[in-house]
């Protein structure tokens, strides 16, 4: 779950390093247009960091594109660091979703890659979400409404969680049903309506309008 | 350690759970639970715990057998009604000690029976009505029970106990992720009904099971007493367990119908492998003597194998059509009582009706204004249900000699036993008279 894809090659071994130090384990992605490392496993991993220095074929633009439109690392939080003397060129500046300017100290790494990630999910840095009275701790597994705790199972877990951070965009069935279960499921996607209206029924009242059901589409979570 | 099992050991750590229930139902669908401390809950995630097998088999034990009982992680919930002290359940899979399935447990065989469907590309999916009876605090065994209110069909009755006690039941229902799609008063005085959404075949049968106990602890917390026995007054209707029933392929509800039939020609034909194999099954939708008393008196229970569209009598009935609505095309039977062993009676509906599809049964004419119309009658009593039962190919096929075995001795039994009793209506009709 805390793997970290490394596109790029120039400073990989240190950024490894201090990824590595932050609890990640780096994966590098060969420079030959691919977009998974090859011993990266199926999941999508919880961040992208691209060295955009020396970068060429793809370019750093390209990369983020791509990214951005596969399917299943679309949501990935892509940090873009840039030698110092890459800012005066303007090349990959607005690019990513957080930026980095080499050198850079793991402090400042873990604090890039919170705002990326909160950049994009809304989640800070202690991965405790917080809608209203709905609190959600990424950590222990935990969610409390008012500070009374809530008691999920596992799979009505994981999908709360996959909506609250993935807030006001919809999903489709299909789509939950590869993200949340993988493929450890049959049943077809009413396993998804059906684990939605039990998630729905243990938020209570305040908190079940939350999961939106668009229709003929799927679901979206509104909050945060 | 998977994901699940470290979702597991977190959340008692978290939570402060300081037991874990360890759930599994024996061959009459009776809930049985061993408990741990939390200290042996990691070494049961990896290594099973290990137990009698033979408190599988109900009343009919013969020896002692070791089994290994799995706790199933997905099933790990924080039961809502233990608040002082925290105390969680798993469902359990029951293997043989060399990790073989056990042949005693009916969860296990729902599942394998499910997991066969899934290799069809079928799944089911089931809803359900349960009725039930609060009584005030129970006499001395035998004694007849005091009902609580005088109300009856969707009354709306004041806010006396038996409105505290649907709504406290429906908390902790959907506490443990089991969704209330409706709750009446039932026609009879002290008698209710809750209809349990929809959900795949497996989730049902366990939810089921965890209703049965929130239900009897929502009750016991107002100083009540729930039951599930199918005919407990003799002057009021008893409690049934109709069931909802619809097949799907992926995502495709396979008994919806564009055309003028009630169901697609797959849903008829699973329709009519349900009818074909329903006297036999009987004894297992009916497993009780009482049973019988609820299916003797009418008032819905259906005593012929029919269906229908409209009529309130028949064993099947089958909603209109609504416009726009594919996913709602269903079944509903409603020979069910809810004392039966839900893993055994959906395990044996979907096998029945798989077997309408695989060889190509043809649905019978619909019974109009509740005529049977020539439709056989369903058995008289749990001995002629268990005749048939016992000589079931259907029934042995699906849930194997060892399960079919030890029901079958159950229900001998409890036949025996009954055969020796002097019952009430023995002094009342002779008595006097001889």
């Amino acid at each position: 779950m805390t793997d970290a894809w490394i596109y790029g090659s120039h400073g990989s071994e240190r950024t490894s390093r201090l990824l590595a130090e932050l609890g990640f384990s780096p994966h590098r992605v060969a420079a030959n247009g691919t977009l998974r490392p090859p011993d990266g496993g199926s999941r999508a991993p919880a961040l992208a960091v691209i060295l955009a220095d020396g970068l060429e074929q793809p370019s750093c633009s390209e990369l983020c594109a791509r990214l951005a439109a596969d399917d299943d690392l679309g949501e990935v939080p892509v940090i873009v660091a840039l030698a110092s003397g890459g800012l005066a060129e303007g090349v990959g500046i607005t690019e990513g979703h957080e930026l980095l300017v080499e050198p850079f100290s793991a402090d400042e790494l873990q604090a890039r890659i919170a705002r990326a990630r909160r950049a994009v999910n809304g989640i800070d840095h202690e991965d405790v979400v917080r809608v209203g009275s709905l609190e959600m701790n990424l950590a222990t597994y935990q969610v409390a409404i008012e500070g009374r705790p809530v008691d999920f199972t596992y799979m009505e877990y994981e999908l709360l969680k996959f909506l609250v951070t993935h807030p006001r965009r919809v999903f489709s069935r299909e789509a939950l049903l590869s993200r949340v279960w993988g493929y450890d499921y049959y049943g077809g996607a009413r396993t998804v309506d059906v684990h939605v209206r039990r998630v729905r029924a243990k938020l209570g009242s305040e908190h079940a309008a939350r999961i939106k059901t668009v229709r003929s589409v799927g679901y979206r979570w509104e909050g945060t | 350690m998977t994901g699940r099992e470290q979702f597991v050991l977190r959340t008692v750590e978290e939570r402060g759970v300081r037991f874990i229930r360890l759930w599994f139902v024996d061959v009459l669908g009776l809930l049985k639970s061993i408990s741990i401390p939390v200290s042996e809950l990691e070494s049961a995630l990896v290594d099973g715990v290990g137990l009698d097998g033979s408190s599988l088999e109900g009343a009919a034990r013969l020896r002692e057998h070791d089994v290994i009982a799995y706790p199933d992680p997905r099933t790990f919930q924080v039961l809502p009604w233990k608040p002082d002290s925290i105390v969680a359940r798993m469902f359990c899979d029951v293997r043989e000690p060399d990790d073989g399935p056990f042949g005693g447990d009916s969860r296990a065989t729902l599942r394998r029976v499910l997991e066969q469907a899934a290799g069809l590309g079928y799944t089911m999916q089931v809803g359900c009505e349960v009725e039930f009876f609060i009584f005030g605090p129970l006499g001395s065994n035998g004694a007849a029970p005091t009902t609580l209110d005088d109300g009856a069909y969707f009354d709306l009755t004041p806010l006396d106990v038996g409105s505290d006690f649907r709504r406290r039941t429906i908390e902790y229902l959907e506490q443990m992720g089991i969704p209330v799609k409706a709750s009446h008063h039932e026609v009879a005085p002290s008698q209710h009904e809750i209809q349990l959404a929809h959900t795949d075949a497996l989730s049902m049968a366990d939810a089921v099971t965890t209703f049965r106990i929130a239900v009897k602890e929502a009750a016991h917390e107002l100083g009540a007493y729930a039951t599930f026995m199918p005919k407990p007054l003799a002057a009021h209707p008893g409690s049934g367990m109709h069931l909802h029933i619809s097949l799907f392929e992926g995502d495709r509800n396979a008994f919806h119908t564009d055309g003028t039939e009630p169901l697609s020609p797959t849903g008829r034909a699973f329709l009519a492998g349900v009818l074909a194999h329903a006297r036999e099954l009987t004894a297992v939708t009916n497993q009780w003597i009482n049973s019988y008393r609820r299916l003797a008196t009418g008032f819905e229970a259906p005593a012929f194998v029919s269906w229908t569209r409209r009529g309130g009598a028949a064993l099947v009935r089958v909603p209109s059509r609504r416009p726009g609505r594919a996913a709602g095309a269903r079944f509903e039977l409603r020979s069910p009582d809810p004392s039966c062993n839900t893993y055994m009676v959906l395990a044996l509906i979907l096998a029945a009706g798989l077997r309408g599809i695989e060889r190509g049964y043809e649905l019978q004419a619909e019974s109009i204004d509740d005529q049977p119309n020539g439709a056989p009658r369903l058995p008289l009593d749990l001995r002629e249900a268990t005749d048939l039962f016992d000589d079931s190919e259907l029934a042995r096929e699906t849930l194997g000699d060892r399960l079919c075995d030890v029901f079958v001795a159950n229900k001998r039994r409890e036949l025996d036993d009954e055969r020796r009793t002097v019952t009430e209506f023995d002094r009342i009709r002779y008595l006097r008279l001889l």
